[in-house]
């Protein structure tokens, strides 16, 4: 279909928003779309969920560690940020979530706020609580592999 | 702007881990709701460029256990904080001008109303209003606790109550940036710089404790300053 004239093209924001989980957690682009309409469902409900739109542009997310861009309309970028806040869970793995900063293009959302990768990852035994565990080694922290799961920590706690 | 949270064994991340989260958040200093957890406080603040606020959350049965762990703890920790629940927890804690914070005031049976706010405001009681509901439920539950957050603020509105607000993070992934709760708020209709309000008290509450239990403090109006010594 021919493309609408330019004055009544919709005007976006583009939210460039970064993600944290447990090492173990995996989920795609599609799971974190799912949740995060969930989530604005739950909030503001069908009407609101149509009215700030919230589609996942470009997705990456390994070994615990990504990054998205989420495309609101113009003056909706508020209630992007509350729903995205609700997201809480994808596929049933907790997830961190922040809005690092609010662009007009997704190229300049990309380039001021995103891409700082999620830099090297290492796994290693690490003495914690006088024990000796398997934990995964991060920029953003260590987490420690215990009986009930991980426990966030950081290199201050095995010193 | 500060976060209350549950440390580990209360949670599943060290203080450590929360620090740093919460200050590339956009934190000043997260208050440390104790039960089980011991951190070395001395040494977080040396090496951490956020603040660490030594508190206790008192999660007790009744008035009389939860009274007699007011006592044990309010000589050595800067804050504490009594966790509602039940109506007598939270009229016990509102009562008791030696505790901070009443936290999660609607969780179980608990509810809240104008007898309490008075109460609240002549003591000095903040009164929480909990996220972590408004977060991570769904459904029945996370439209009761809206409801009942509304009518939290609509009464300490009226009698001018102070208040804190925090997302009751357990782990580093529960936390949420400043900016994502005030969103939050006002998308509930409590309103953004009302939220924002409730984040700031934690840190002027920490200050004003920190101020009272320094040497120089001897009563409200008294301190001790710095004077030419007499022959």
């Amino acid at each position: 279909m021919k493309h609408l004239p330019k004055h009544l093209q919709p005007r976006w924001r583009y939210l460039a928003v970064k993600l944290e989980a447990w090492p173990d957690a995996r989920f795609d682009r599609g799971d974190f779309q799912r949740e995060l309409w969930y989530a604005a469902q739950n909030l503001y409900g069908d009407a609101g969920s149509a009215a700030a739109d919230l589609t996942v542009l470009s997705f990456s997310f390994a070994d615990g560690e990504g990054e998205t861009v989420v495309r609101a309309y113009r003056g909706e970028e508020g209630r992007a940020r509350a729903a995205l806040a609700c997201v809480t869970e994808v596929n049933g793995d907790p997830v961190g979530v922040r809005v690092a900063g609010i662009s007009g293009t997704v190229r300049a959302c990309e380039e001021r706020y995103l891409g700082r990768g999620a830099g090297t990852l290492e796994e290693r035994d690490v003495v914690f609580e006088d024990e000796s565990r398997p934990a995964v080694v991060r920029r953003l922290g260590t987490d420690v592999r215990g009986s009930g799961g991980f426990v966030g920590a950081t290199q201050l706690d095995f010193e | 702007m500060y976060e209350a949270v549950h440390a580990h064994p209360d949670g599943d991340s060290t203080v450590a881990r929360f620090a740093t989260t919460a200050d590339r958040y956009g934190y000043d200093g997260v208050v440390v709701r104790a039960d089980d957890a011991r951190p070395d406080y001395e040494t977080l603040r040396a090496e951490l460029s956020c603040d660490v606020v030594d508190a206790a959350e008192i999660v007790a049965d009744g008035p009389n256990q939860a009274s007699g762990a007011v006592g044990n703890y309010r000589p050595d920790r800067t804050l504490l904080l009594v966790r509602g629940g039940t109506n007598a927890l939270n009229r016990f804690a509102v009562e008791q001008a030696r505790v901070d914070v009443l936290t999660r005031p609607f969780a179980g049976e608990g509810d809240f109303n104008h007898v309490l706010a008075k109460a609240a405001t002549r003591n000095g009681v903040r009164v929480e209003f909990d996220f972590g509901p408004v977060l991570r439920a769904t459904g029945g539950h996370r439209v009761r606790h809206v409801d009942d957050l509304r009518k939290l603020k609509r009464i300490l509105d009226h009698y001018d109550t102070p208040y804190v607000v925090s997302a009751n993070a357990r782990s580093h992934l529960e936390l949420r940036a400043p900016r994502e709760l005030v969103a939050v708020g006002e998308e509930l209709g409590l309103g953004g710089e009302w939220v924002r309000d409730g984040l700031d008290e934690w840190g002027r509450l920490a200050d004003e404790n920190r101020r009272r239990r320094s040497e120089s403090f001897i009563a409200p109006g008294v301190e001790r300053g710095t004077y030419e010594e007499d022959d």
